[in-house]
């Protein structure tokens, strides 16, 4: 297992994350098995820093930031958080009324927006909650906290009284950001939060959340799929593949040489806007068998689809090493590899 | 509805009736789709996107109102529906939906349903469309999670929609979609939950059985990277209008109206620098209730002409390459 040496400006460290889920067969649902969601996930973020996480579609980026924020409890490992006042407190195992108080601080925008707003709830009341929740109940002081809130984001504050099912998908996403603004947490998980939105205001909400960052500090995880986005907000990067972070690196370095394999495939597919420059490249697809987080293999799990694979490969799982340079990867020949970085745009 | 045309949509005008007045989210859409040819629809967040695509299927929200305008599909047989005619569970209405045309929805948790597991809610859709047996079913909805590259599509069968991440939700969601090979494929941001490996993969997918059934596609993204590589056409919506559509190159390269070329500024660049602010488009979207006098777009426009922009409804412009716009800019 990897041992990471965490930094004293850290405001979040992980460390051996694990997060399985057990795997239910028969009608007496005894136990197979379990999907291994999130497995030996080590990292930390530092005050003021944004981490952007990336990675294969069921690698386990969503569950991690659901772990970190203890909406699971964690099967393995550690999680532990400074509060404004410079305590850690050590998430694993605290109680949810524990939590309560600690969730001022810590927020998540959700992936699936539908999905994680009340259908029966008002704009207002959907924004407002968590301030209720701390027991602020004037209203017209919830009604000014949230005409901010909305205009922030770029919704209109006159339509506080509607409820989500009248809104775009995009609309949604932003409902869900106020909410994660309402408490001015110092940390917030946002997964895949501008994913939804158009161009020119996942643009605005980009900045925004970067004014926050530079006025208050605030520190992000940030998941997405979009890697000119990461490139664009993080200053490190961490890689997912099967359940564990196969790559941690800055930015910059990180885009101009990847050091794992995968991260050498994902450079290669980023779509590019521009349709001759995309049907000019070649597009080599990684191919072979997708690792199922259920039935893992004993070696490196991306070695069915990595054309550097050797035997050791196969036999043995790669530990999340530092290099030399100060990045981590999880890969035997990383050493001996000269992989390909991004094609910039012009 | 001209000969090779296999959707038409056609003065499209979309409302709900709210407390504070009408909304008018869809104002006068037009686009056709011919056999084989991907139009991308790209624009802003709420601009009427997604109900254009519902509209097709007659999966209106049931509050809408059509106030004008009509959606017409050609089947293979070369029958012509009238969709909007047709009640919403019509028997035609019901052979379209699913097996002529699939359609991948934005958000997967509203269409898949929580209690059945993908491999039953596959197989449903097989039964209502095919003559397969039970056995055929199964082989088929396994051959198609293996399509989308989920990994033991033989025990994904079983899982249910909670059990899944987000772009495995997503991806059961496709092969739902594809499992009938439908003439036409409504796409509304099929990819925006997977890492962009996968997403190279689907959309392979979506071009091999375009090319293979001849399958239309209406392909509604944010993403420009995926619109540059799939679309033949794209349609740019704002504010329940398509201002502009014109073949793939020209609205890269040689875009008419001025909302198209601020949206093109507006894509965060690969471009190895740090910590600039991403251009954004000035001003907020306005109000749907109080909707701007003339063009739509006047209130954030860089090149609105005082006058004529604020007072008069631009028309559709013609150029070449069927390229049009909505714009005053171009009108004599
Ligand atoms: N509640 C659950 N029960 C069982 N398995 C689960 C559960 N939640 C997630 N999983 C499994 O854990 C794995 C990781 O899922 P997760 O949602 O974290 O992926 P992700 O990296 O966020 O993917 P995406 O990019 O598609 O959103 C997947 O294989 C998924 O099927
Ligand atoms: N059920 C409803 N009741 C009232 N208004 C609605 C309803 N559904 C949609 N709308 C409104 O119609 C407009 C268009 O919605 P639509 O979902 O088509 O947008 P979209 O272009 O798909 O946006 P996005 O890119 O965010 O998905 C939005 O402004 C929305 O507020
Ligand atoms: S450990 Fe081997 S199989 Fe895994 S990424 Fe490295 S080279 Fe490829
Ligand atoms: S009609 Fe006028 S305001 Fe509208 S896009 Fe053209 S120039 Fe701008
Ligand atoms: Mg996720
Ligand atoms: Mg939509």
């Amino acid at each position: 297992m990897t041992t990471i040496h965490i930094p004293d400006d850290a405001l979040i460290s992980v460390e051996k994350l694990q997060m399985h889920f057990p795997i239910k067969k028969g009608f007496l649902g005894r136990e197979q098995g379990a999907v291994k969601a999130v497995d030996d996930v080590s990292f930390y973020i530092r005050k003021g820093e944004t981490l952007g996480i990336v990675g294969e579609s069921g690698s386990g980026k969503s569950t991690t930031a659901r772990a970190l924020l203890r909406a699971y409890e964690p099967t393995g490992g550690s999680i532990r958080f400074k509060d404004p006042d410079g305590a850690w407190h050590d998430l694993t195992h605290k109680s949810e009324a524990e939590m309560r108080k600690l969730r001022q601080h810590m927020q998540m925008i959700f992936q699936d927006p539908y999905a994680s707003l009340n259908p029966r709830m008002t704009l207002l009341q959907l924004v407002s909650e968590p301030l209720v929740n701390i027991g602020v109940t004037n209203k017209s002081e919830l009604e000014d906290r949230v005409a901010d809130l909305l205009s922030k984001v770029g919704l209109r504050p006159e339509n506080m009284s509607r409820y989500p099912h009248a809104f775009s998908g995009g609309q949604r996403q932003r409902i869900g950001i106020a909410r994660a603004l309402a408490l001015n947490p110092t940390f917030i998980a946002a997964d895949e939060s501008v994913s939804a939105l158009d161009v020119s205001i996942a643009a605005q909400t980009i900045n925004l959340l970067q004014d926050l960052q530079e006025q208050m500090g605030l520190t992000y995880l940030f998941i997405t799929h979009d890697l000119s986005m990461v490139e664009h907000i993080s200053d490190r990067i961490g890689v997912m593949y099967a359940g564990r972070l196969v790559e941690v690196a800055d930015t910059a370095s990180f885009f101009e040489q990847p050091l794992h394999p995968y991260s050498e495939a994902l450079l290669a597919a980023i779509p590019i806007p521009d349709p001759k420059r995309a049907r000019a490249k070649k597009r080599g697809l990684v191919k072979g068998e997708v690792a199922d987080p259920a039935n893992l293999p004993a070696g490196c799990a991306f070695a069915s689809r990595c054309p550097h694979a050797s035997e050791l490969c196969h036999m043995s799982n790669p530990e999340l090493t530092e290099t030399a340079g100060g990045r981590f990867v999880r890969c035997h020949h990383s050493a001996d590899l000269k992989l390909q970085g991004a094609n910039y745009d012009q | 509805m001209q000969d090779e045309t296999i959707l038409e949509i056609k003065d499209l005008n979309i409302c709900f009736e709210m407390r504070e007045g009408t909304v008018n989210a869809v104002n006068g859409v037009n686009f056709s789709v011919k056999p084989g040819e991907v139009l991308g629809i790209v624009g802003e967040s709420g601009s009427g996107k997604s109900l254009s695509a519902r509209s097709i299927m007659n999966l209106l929200p049931r509050n809408a109102t059509v106030t004008n305008g009509s959606v017409k599909f050609r089947k293979t047989d070369g029958e012509v529906i009238d969709i909007l005619a047709e009640k919403r569970e019509s028997r035609k209405m019901r052979e379209l939906r699913g097996g002529h045309v699939g359609m991948i929805f934005q958000e997967p948790m509203t269409a898949l349903s929580p209690v059945h597991s993908i491999g039953k809610q596959i197989m449903t859709t097989l039964s209502l469309h095919t003559d397969l047996s039970k056995k055929a079913q199964v082989e088929r909805a396994a051959d198609l999670l293996a399509m989308v590259q989920m990994p033991k599509p033989m025990e994904m069968l079983k899982k249910y929609p909670h059990q899944l991440s987000g772009g495995m939700r997503q991806r059961a969601m496709i092969a739902m979609a594809l499992s009938c090979n439908p003439s036409l494929l409504l796409a509304d941001e099929p990819t925006t939950a997977l890492d962009v490996t996968t997403e190279a993969q689907i959309l392979d997918l979506i071009m091999s059985l375009q090319d293979e059934l001849n399958m239309a596609v209406i392909f509604i993204t944010h993403n420009f990277g995926v619109v540059a590589e799939i679309a033949d056409r794209v349609s740019v919506m704002y504010l329940g209008n398509a201002v502009e559509t014109a073949a793939v190159d020209d609205i890269f390269y040689n875009p008419k109206h001025p909302y198209t070329r601020a949206l093109l500024q507006s894509i965060p660049r690969l471009d190895g620098q740090k910590r600039h602010r991403l251009q954004t488009i000035e001003g907020m979207v306005p109000d749907p209730f109080n909707l701007p006098t003339g063009c739509v777009f006047h209130t954030r426009c860089a090149e609105k002409m005082a006058g004529k922009c604020t007072s008069q409804i631009p028309e559709l412009t013609h150029f070449e390459n069927d390229q049009m716009a909505r714009c005053h800019l171009h009108q004599a």
